[in-house]
């Protein structure tokens, strides 16, 4: 079976109603990662009067999972509804391939590592 | 973040409170003394493109949540500031202050019918506004604590009134008349627009969706549903007018709720009508002249009206929209606006308005879902672009049919003509000459959520000081 990890960046306030949602999907894990960013917009305030021109670093989260590739679709649908406001730096979904998952405590592989 | 309190029943209350006005009794009392209860047809089918309308709005909330400048911000992100500006601006604001003028005119007539006084209604109805504009000035709102009890006691009373007559309990004399005055499709499709104004309003609810549980699905499910219930008081009603009240004395009466409450219980009933009724549009026009100053306030934050409407005064009111808008209402009611058929002309004027609008908001789905088909939307209208089509064809079909005559149609349509022209000429201007933009340009949606932001306007402020 073939996994898949999503990364998402986004901002502070958006978490809980992120973690809810992903919940009742039936993920059964993630990480998040207190992380410093910006876009394309440098990291400009969507007030501003002129988009900055060296980046500015803004505090963000990124909530990493691992789910099985049929899921990949669903969750990322759900993480866009979820995270859309049509304002400025409503974030990024990264996804990428895992070659495999291991459970320390009991040496699982694979799916059996997720449940 | 969702912290919603209002659940599904809650929101159907508030849409059924912000869609049933008194003015709508009027529309009734004509539509049904016109065609008997045919006229339901007429009401079903303005009820289904209203639908239409909630669910292409609950679209277009999906994709731009929480704005204050109403229809107008999805316009800007469609179609270009010309545009929005002519339909959204103008036309809406006209619309709601035509529709506010008619509740004044009922409030009028009420008074003048219940107390049987020689004093003109129309003196009432500047009394009033003249009150609400103070409290509104002052920051006060009169019946911000009563609004809903009077709101749910106008759908109580009608609810009620309309059941005891349908099922013959009244205390008055049940009159003989036949169900049906006409069935010709023309005649039904002629009061189509009248129906229409039995439904405005479900837009309302929009505002509120961030205090809804699960908004998702309640938004548009509870406009439906308000709909839908209010279609169904309204048909109960005509039943219960049907054995009262003789069609014709219906159709001609300026106050035709009071005249069926008299019809069904005497005295009592007109008094019990009057009191509910009286209270209910104090309530709705204190609302309009409330809402249409924020709104105006909200259109110039996006730049479509001058900033002189976001200035408030010591009381935290937006007074530039309060006194124009009620000023608006003191000046059409100062005509002398009282007669059922000018009552009426101001209604079918006030509706075409608002049918261009929401013409245009479906018209914005389609544009969307071309421009931003990838964008995620957590409420999508069904069955592709039908619906949004549907409601299209329904509101032009409903202007063209606006009046069963050719005369009064061309009063209607030239009248709307001017004051669209009047508009073109004030858009051309504005967007030319102060927003130094292009009219037809669409802006972006990102642009247009920034405006929201307070700080947007603050920042823009400062940098004019210091230049």
């Amino acid at each position: 079976m073939e996994f898949k990890r999503i990364e998402v960046v986004t901002s502070l306030y958006k978490l809980s109603d992120l973690q809810k949602a992903l919940g009742k999907l039936g993920v059964t894990g993630m990480t998040v990662i207190q992380a410093l960013g910006c876009g394309v917009e440098n990291g400009t305030q969507e007030y501003e009067l002129e988009m900055k021109k060296t980046p500015e670093l803004l505090p963000k989260q990124m909530v990493m999972l691992v789910v099985e590739e049929g899921l990949v679709e669903k969750v990322v649908d759900v993480i866009k509804k979820e995270l859309y406001t049509g304002h400025i730096g409503d974030g990024k979904i990264f996804v990428s391939n895992v070659t495999n998952i291991i459970r320390v405590r009991t040496g699982e592989e694979g799916k059996a590592a997720l449940n | 973040m969702n912290n919603g309190k209002l659940g599904l029943p809650s929101v159907i209350a508030t849409g059924v409170g912000l869609i049933v006005a008194t003015s709508c009794l009027m529309s009734v009392g004509q539509g049904a003394g016109s065609l008997g209860i045919t006229f339901i047809i007429s009401m079903l089918m303005a009820c289904a493109i209203n639908i239409t309308t909630a669910l292409c709005l609950s679209e277009l909330n999906a994709l731009m949540p929480n704005l204050t400048g109403g229809l107008a911000q999805y316009t800007l992100a469609s179609f270009g500031p010309f545009i929005s500006i002519i339909t959204m601006v103008g036309g809406y604001l006209v619309c709601n202050t035509i529709a506010g003028s008619a509740e004044c005119a009922m409030f009028g007539n009420t008074l003048t019918g219940v107390f049987n006084t020689k004093i003109p209604g129309s003196v009432f109805c500047i009394v009033l506004l003249l009150i609400l504009i103070a409290a509104n000035l002052h920051g006060i709102d009169l019946f911000a604590k009563i609004q809903n009890v009077v709101a749910y006691g106008l759908i109580f009373s009608i609810f009620i009134m309309g059941i005891i007559g349908a099922l013959k309990l009244g205390t008055g004399e049940v009159v003989e008349q036949p169900l049906v005055l006409t069935s010709n499709m023309s005649d039904i499709f002629s009061m189509v627009g009248l129906a229409f104004f039995l439904f405005l309003g479900c837009e309302f609810i929009i505002p509120i969706a961030p205090n809804v549980k699960n908004q998702r699905r309640n938004v548009p499910l509870g406009m439906i549903l308000s709909l839908l219930i209010v279609t169904a008081m309204e048909i109960i009603l005509i039943l219960g007018m049907h054995n009262y009240t003789d069609w014709a004395t219906l159709a001609g009466d300026a106050a035709p709720h009071v005249l069926y409450g008299i019809s069904l219980f005497g005295e009592f009933g007109k008094y019990w009508m009057a009191l509910i009724s009286v209270f209910a549009v104090v309530s709705t026009v204190n609302s309009i002249i409330s809402s249409l100053a924020y709104i105006c306030a909200g259109m110039a934050k996006i730049g479509l009206l001058p900033k002189v409407f976001m200035k408030k005064n010591k009381n935290d009111a937006p007074f530039v929209g309060i006194l124009l808008i009620g000023g608006a209402m003191v000046l059409i009611n100062a005509t002398g606006l009282s007669t059922t058929s000018q009552l009426s002309l101001l209604i079918l004027i006030g509706c075409v308005f608002w049918m261009a609008a929401y013409c245009i908001s479906s018209l914005n789905v389609l544009v969307f879902r071309r421009k931003m088909a990838n964008v995620p939307r957590t409420f999508k209208v069904p069955f592709g672009p039908v619906i949004p089509i549907v409601g299209i064809v329904g509101n032009i079909f409903m202007i063209y049919n606006i009046a069963s005559d050719t005369e009064t149609k061309m009063i209607i349509y030239r009248t709307v003509l001017v004051i669209f022209a009047v508009l073109a000429v004030y858009a051309f201007i504005w967007v030319k000459k102060v927003m130094k933009r292009p009219l037809f340009k669409a802006y972006e949606v990102k642009d247009i959520m920034a405006m929201e932001n307070e700080l947007y306007h603050l920042v823009r402020e400062e940098q004019k000081k210091s230049a």
